[in-house]
């Protein structure tokens, strides 16, 4: 018994050791995004996948960044069709490890 | 149909173009709506996307000549088609076309007048800068009548996604057989994710607001 809850209490401690796991988001350099009454859609579409945490649409570095809920996985296939339906074209995908807010933080401190 | 009378009603029919050159249609699934006051005239309409690139809807307006006198009534069913979108790194420019049908009914003349009201627009934007040239038709009985406007407009700066960015837009426009002189309107124009809204006072000192949401 004094072993099991020895073992129990070393697993918890490195448990919490560990660094939280990164979020992740797919990051889409998007053509024709100049208004953002014109790209609200964009922002609408990709926060009602079942899939997607949190979606930032940046006008000026001309990228949408949709981050995905924990545990789930973001179809990039999917992402296009939103945004091609919102009337944008997509030029470039990439996986990023940061969340939305890591990413817009990051791009407030690149101004 | 007298000419004061045939003026009126293809005032009211330009008004519904040179509303539309703001922001024709929202994405696909969405439904827009607007709403247009001035003095003398006021608007609404709503469309809905059910592809990426057309839209149906419905507008109606309230018209009235300046005295007061005469007052008109339009009720138009519409489709808008995006023809041609280029998305470039900076930049947008689309073409569009538009068709309306619809009928007119006023206070000097009895029953519904047909009418019919073929368009295209033109336009290009960036983040900074926007040009819009449409031109329409209006056909109805004992009404012949042909409009064209320019809009041009720069934005003050540049503003973030959820920042509202301001807009100064003049547009310039003429109907056929409607006025001898080009009509000049500036506007304020504020853009935001949620709204669209314009106002101005034209060269003939009336004010003129619009205000635009997409569902």
């Amino acid at each position: 018994m004094t072993h099991v809850l020895r073992s129990l209490a070393v697993a918890a401690l490195v448990a919490a050791s560990l660094p939280a796991l990164a979020a992740t988001s797919i990051k889409a350099t998007v053509n024709g995004m100049v208004c953002a009454f014109c790209a609200q859609g964009i922002e609408k579409r990709l926060s009602r996948l079942p899939a997607s945490q949190a979606v930032f649409v940046d006008l000026k570095r001309k990228v949408v960044v949709v981050e995905a809920k924990e545990g789930q996985t973001l179809d990039e296939k999917t992402i296009t069709a939103e945004i091609t339906d919102s009337g944008y074209d997509v030029v470039k995908l990439e996986t990023i490890a940061q969340s939305v807010a890591e990413f817009k933080a990051g791009a407030k401190g690149r101004k | 149909m007298s000419k004061a009378a045939a003026r009126l009603s293809c005032a009211t029919l330009a008004l519904a173009a040179s509303l539309v050159g703001a922001a024709p249609m929202g994405f696909k699934d969405s439904t827009m709506a607007m709403v247009d006051l001035g003095p003398d005239w006021k608007e609404v309409w709503v469309n809905h996307a059910f592809t990426a690139r057309d839209a149906v809807g419905a507008g109606a307006i309230a018209m009235r000549s300046e005295d007061g006198a005469r007052k008109r009534t339009l009720l138009e069913a519409n489709y808008t088609r995006l023809l041609s979108r280029w998305n470039l790194p900076e930049a947008q420019a689309n073409v569009w076309l538009f068709a309306g049908v619809g009928g007119i009914r006023g206070n000097d003349f009895s029953g519904t007048r047909f009418a019919l009201a073929p368009g295209i627009q033109v336009d290009y934007e960036t983040t900074r800068v926007y040009a819009a040239v449409t031109g329409r038709l209006y056909r109805a009985e004992d009404l012949n009548h042909d409009y064209a406007s320019v809009r041009l407009g720069f934005s003050l700066y540049e503003a973030d996604y959820d920042e509202v960015q301001p807009w100064i837009v003049v547009e310039a426009r003429r109907m056929r057989n409607l006025s001898e002189k080009t009509e000049i309107t500036p506007l304020l124009r504020l853009v935001h994710k949620r709204f669209f809204v314009e106002a101005g006072v034209n060269n003939s000192r009336q004010a003129r607001a619009t205000l635009m949401y997409v569902f």
